[in-house]
C-alpha cells in the first residue's frame, strides 16, 4: 500500500516547475536590463543639425509614473512634463531673466495695493474643442480651484490663497480679486497649476480629469492615457499663441509623443541607447557615459523653489526637541551625497531655497558638515551614546522615520547615504518607502517624522506655502511671532529689494528653528539622442516640447 | 503481534547521500547555513556602513564581491542578508508544513464531505499562480520579512495538504491502523500516534524540496521590495538594488544572485537525494 511513484512526483515536480518559472521571471528581469544595458549602438549623427522640420513620434521613458493628466492638480515633474504641453498659461515666465511676459493675457494691470489683478486676453485663442478662449473660462478655473478643486490640487489653491472673486469686464477682460496683498500671484499665473482650462473642464469630476476629461489651449493635445502606463500626445491644429520665449511661433513640429513608464535607469539608458527611445528623463550618473557615448546629449536644467528636504513633524518626539533638529543640520554631509549618488548635474543644497530661485540667500557656511559639533549637540540637549552606537535618553533611542516616495529616482539611495551619515553621529533613520498616494494620505493625517521632499517654484513664496502655519504646515507647528509674520509680510510688499530682504530673513529664521533639513538641489536631468533637438525647460525647468524636432531621413 | 506494529524507517541512511553532487551540495547548503548562524565570523566588512569614495569597485582581494553604490562590501551584505533570507524561507516553509499537514490530515482521515470541502478549498489554492497567490496575501499584510514569508507559505500550503492527504489515504487502511482501532484507541490517538508519523515521510521529503523554491519566492518578494527595509540586506533586495547599475558594475546583481541560484540548486539537489531515500525505504 505504499504511493506509486506518479501520486508522489507529481507534487515535486510541480515544485520544482515553479522553482524554474520564478528563475525565470528573474532572470528575464535581468537580461532585459542586461541587453538594453551592452547594446549601445552608434546613434550620433555626422552632419550637422538641419533646419527644423515638423512630423515625427518622440518617444519619451518618463521615470516614474505620472499622477495624471490635468495640469491644475498634478504637482510632480514627471506629471507637469505631460500635462504642460496641453495647456498654456495666462503669463510666461523668461526662463532665462525670470521676468513675467504675455502669453495668454496680452497685457495685465495691478492696483497699488496688490489685491486687484486685471488681465486682458489675447484674441483668436481656442481651445481643442473648437471654442473661443473667453474671461469666463478662466473664471471658471480659478472659481473651482478656490472651491471643490482645492482638495485635490493643494498647490494651485495655494497661489489663490485669499481669493475673493473673478470679476469679468467683457469677454477678454477680467480681474482677480484678493482680500490681502498677494505679490505672488502674477508668477503664479505662468505655472502650470494656475493653467487655464475651458470652463466645461472646471465642471468635471476631479479623478476624471486625471485621467484625461480635460480640454486645454496648449500645442498637442492627448490622445490617450494609461496610469502608471503612459500617455500619448498628438499636434494640436492650428495653434498659434506660443509665448514670446519660444523659438518659433505656430504649430509644434512634432506628430506625436508618446510618454511610457520606464522605472529602472539603466533600462531607460538602454533603450536610448538601442533606439527605443528618443529622450529619456531622470538621467542617473552611472547612465551618462552610455548616453554620451551612445551620441546623445544629456540635457540639465536646476529646479528652483524649495530643494530636497527633510522636514521635521514638530509634534513627534524627539523632533519636538530644537536641538536634535539643529542637529541634523550640522549632520548631513551634502557634498558627499551629490558626489557618491547623483551628477555633476545636482548641487549640494545651500538654504531653504534653490539657488535658481528669485531671492535666495546663499546660506552653506550654516549647514557645513560638522559631525563632533553635531555630536556635542545631542549631547548637550542629554542624547548619550549607547551601546549600539545609537543615542540614548531616558531609555529611548534616538529613531527617526522618514517617509518618502520614489517620485525622483535617486531618492532611495540619497536617504540611504543620510541614513548612514546620521547613524555616525548616533540617529537611527529608518526609511518608510510609499506610493505617491499614500505619501499624500500620511501628510494629510500627520502620519511622519520626516517628509522629504522638493517643491519646484521660481518664487520665493514658495517659504509661505511650505513653512507658514496658515498654509500647508507641513511641520505642524504653533503660530509663531517670527517665522510667520516675515512670510505673510512678504506677500504685502511691492518693492522687490524690499521683499527680497523679508525673504532673506526668512530663509533665516526657518534655519535658525531648523524646520527644514536641506540636502540637496533638484536638476532635471534628460538625455536625449543625438537626432533630437530644443527640447527645452520653462522657468520652472519642465519640459517643452513646442520647438521639439527630429532629424527626418530622406 | 509483531506483525502488526508499524514500520519503524531506520534513522538517516548515508550511503545514498555521499554522491558526489549530493556531497557538493552538502557542503553549499552547510556553507550558507553557517553564514546564517554566524556571519561574522565570514566577514569583517560592515554590511550597512559604506565607503562613499569607495563606490562601485570591481571584485577584487578587498571586496570579495565587489562594492555597491554607497560603497558597501556585497560580499558582507551577501552573507549578512542569508540570515533574513535563510529564516524568511524556513518560517515559509514552517506555515506551509503545519497549515498543509493538518488540513491534509484532517481531509485523509476523516473522509466524506469535509474531505471533499477541505479538497476543493485546495484545488481553488493550486488554480492560481503561486507567485500570484503570495504578491496578493503580503499586499494585504504589509511589507516586511515575516509578512513575505506567511505570503510565500500560504501559497504552498495546498500542495503539502495534497501529499499529506494522499500518504493518509494510504496508512488509514492499514492492518496496524485498523488493529490500533480494534484495540480501542480513540479516534486522535490512532491519527497521532499511528496515522502521523507513517505519512510523515514523504512529506518532509516534500519540504526539503519546496525549500528552493521557497528561498526562490521569498527571494521574488524581496525583489520586488515587499521585503526589508534598506539599508537591510537581503538576497532578493541586493539583486534589484543592482539592476540600474548593471551596466556599470556587472557583479553588483550577478554575484548575489549566483549565491541565490546555487544555494537553491544545492536545496533541490538535497532534497531529492531525501525524497530519492524516503522511497527506497519502503
Amino acid at each position: 500500500m505504499y504511493p506509486t511513484s506518479r501520486q508522489q512526483d507529481a507534487p515535486l515536480r510541480r515544485s520544482a516547475r515553479r522553482a524554474a518559472s520564478i528563475a525565470a521571471v528573474l532572470g528575464a528581469c535581468l537580461a532585459l536590463a542586461g541587453c538594453a544595458g551592452t547594446a549601445a549602438q552608434g546613434a550620433g549623427q555626422e552632419a550637422g543639425p538641419a533646419e527644423p522640420a515638423p512630423g515625427g513620434t518622440l518617444r519619451f521613458a518618463l521615470g516614474a509614473a505620472p499622477q495624471g493628466v490635468d495640469p491644475q492638480q498634478v504637482g510632480t515633474n514627471v506629471s507637469i512634463y505631460v500635462a504642460r504641453q496641453l495647456a498654456d498659461s495666462l503669463t510666461d515666465q523668461d526662463p532665462v531673466t525670470g521676468r513675467i511676459e504675455p502669453w495668454l493675457a496680452e497685457s495685465w494691470d495691478i492696483s497699488d495695493d496688490l489685491t486687484r489683478f486685471t488681465f486682458h486676453l489675447r484674441e483668436g485663442v481656442t481651445f481643442s474643442d473648437g471654442s473661443d478662449l473667453t474671461a469666463d473660462d478662466v473664471k471658471a478655473g480659478f472659481d473651482a480651484i478656490a472651491g471643490d478643486l482645492g482638495a485635490t490640487a493643494p498647490l494651485a489653491a495655494s497661489y489663490l490663497a485669499g481669493y475673493e472673486g473673478t470679476e469679468i469686464a467683457d469677454d477678454h477682460t477680467l480681474t482677480v480679486v484678493f482680500d490681502a496683498p498677494n505679490a505672488q500671484f502674477l508668477q503664479a499665473t505662468s505655472t502650470v497649476s494656475l493653467a487655464v482650462l475651458a470652463q466645461e473642464t472646471a465642471a468635471v469630476d476631479p479623478s476624471e480629469r486625471l485621467q484625461g476629461e480635460i480640454v486645454g489651449s496648449g500645442p498637442f493635445v492627448l490622445e490617450s492615457y494609461t496610469q502608471d502606463q503612459g500617455a500619448v500626445l498628438t499636434r494640436r491644429a492650428g495653434y498659434d499663441w506660443a509665448p514670446a520665449s519660444a523659438a518659433h511661433d505656430g504649430e509644434a513640429y512634432l506628430d506625436r509623443i508618446e510618454f511610457s513608464v520606464v522605472p529602472e535607469s539603466g533600462v531607460r539608458a538602454g533603450g536610448l541607447a538601442s533606439d527605443q527611445f528618443d529622450a529619456v528623463g531622470d538621467v542617473l550618473p552611472q547612465d551618462v557615459p552610455q548616453i554620451e557615448g551612445s551620441g546623445g546629449t544629456v540635457l540639465t536644467r536646476a529646479n528652483p523653489g524649495v530643494p530636497f528636504i527633510l522636514q521635521p513633524n514638530l509634534t513627534r518626539p524627539p523632533l519636538d526637541d530644537a536641538d536634535v533638529r539643529r542637529a541634523l543640520l550640522l549632520a548631513v554631509d551634502r557634498t558627499e551625497l551629490v558626489d557618491t549618488v547623483l551628477s555633476d548635474a545636482f548641487e549640494p543644497a545651500t538654504g531653504v531655497l534653490a539657488s535658481t530661485t528669485p531671492g535666495y540667500v546663499d546660506r552653506s557656511d550654516r549647514l557645513a558638515f560638522d559631525p563632533d559639533e553635531a555630536g556635542r549637540i545631542l549631547g548637550a540637549a542629554g542624547w548619550t551614546p549607547g551601546a549600539d552606537g545609537i543615542r540614548v535618553k531616558d531609555g529611548e533611542p534616538l529613531e527617526l522615520e522618514v517617509t518618502y516616495a520614489p517620485v525622483f529616482t535617486g531618492s532611495g539611495p540619497v536617504l540611504e547615504l543620510v541614513a548612514q551619515q546620521l547613524r555616525a553621529v548616533g540617529v537611527d533613520l529608518r526609511l518608510r518607502q510609499v506610493t505617491a498616494a499614500e505619501q499624500t494620505t500620511a501628510q494629510q493625517s500627520g502620519d511622519y517624522d520626516l517628509y522629504y521632499y522638493n517643491v519646484t517654484r521660481a518664487d520665493a513664496d514658495i517659504l509661505r506655502t511650505q513653512f507658514s502655519t496658515a498654509q500647508r504646515n507641513l511641520s505642524l507647528r504653533e503660530a509663531d511671532d517670527v517665522v510667520d509674520p516675515l512670510l505673510e509680510e512678504q506677500l504685502g510688499e511691492r518693492d522687490a529689494d524690499a521683499r527680497a530682504a523679508l525673504v532673506a530673513d526668512a530663509q533665516d529664521a526657518i534655519l535658525d528653528d531648523a524646520l527644514a533639513v536641506p540636502l540637496f538641489e533638484l536638476s532635471q536631468s534628460i538625455g536625449v539622442r543625438g537626432d533630437v533637438h530644443d527640447v527645452t525647460f520653462d522657468a520652472s525647468s519642465r519640459l517643452l516640447f513646442h520647438d521639439a524636432w527630429i532629424e527626418q531621413e530622406g | 503481534m509483531t506483525a502488526l506494529r508499524p514500520p519503524v524507517r531506520p534513522a538517516g541512511r548515508l550511503a545514498a547521500l555521499a554522491r558526489p553532487a549530493t556531497l557538493v551540495a552538502a557542503l553549499a547548503v552547510a556553507v550558507v547555513l553557517l553564514w546564517a548562524l554566524a556571519p561574522g565570523l565570514f566577514t569583517g566588512h560592515d554590511p550597512v556602513t559604506g565607503v562613499p569614495a569607495e563606490r562601485l569597485q570591481a571584485p577584487g582581494a578587498a571586496h570579495w564581491f565587489g562594492t555597491d553604490h554607497l560603497g558597501r562590501d556585497l560580499y558582507a551584505r551577501t552573507v549578512h542578508g542569508t540570515s533574513l533570507s535563510v529564516r524568511a524561507a524556513l518560517l515559509a516553509i514552517a506555515v506551509a508544513l503545519v497549515a498543509g499537514s493538518a488540513v491534509g490530515l484532517v481531509a485523509g482521515f476523516t473522509g466524506g464531505p469535509v474531505d471533499e470541502a477541505l479538497m476543493r478549498g485546495t484545488d481553488v489554492l493550486l488554480a492560481i499562480p503561486g507567485l500570484l497567490l503570495s504578491l496578493a496575501v503580503v499586499t494585504a499584510l504589509g511589507f516586511g520579512t515575516v509578512k513575505v514569508a506567511i505570503a510565500v507559505g500560504v501559497a504552498s500550503v495546498a500542495t503539502f495538504a495534497r501529499v499529506m492527504r494522499t500518504q493518509v489515504l494510504r496508512v488509514r487502511h492499514a492492518t496496524y491502523v485498523e488493529a490500533a482501532r480494534l484495540a480501542g484507541a480513540g479516534r486522535a490517538a490512532v491519527l497521532l500516534r499511528h496515522v502521523l508519523p507513517n505519512a510523515a515521510g514523504p512529506v518532509l521529503a516534500l519540504a526539503a524540496v519546496e525549500l528552493g523554491a521557497v528561498i526562490l519566492a521569498v527571494s521574488a518578494l524581496s525583489f520586488l521590495g515587499y521585503g526589508a527595509t534598506p539599508p537591510t540586506p537581503e538576497w532578493g533586495s541586493l539583486v534589484a538594488e543592482g539592476r540600474d547599475y548593471l551596466a556599470v558594475a556587472w557583479w553588483y546583481s550577478t554575484l548575489p544572485g549566483l549565491v541565490v541560484a546555487v544555494f537553491v540548486l544545492a536545496v533541490g539537489v538535497l532534497g531529492r537525494a531525501l525524497a530519492r531515500e524516503g522511497r527506497t525505504d519502503r
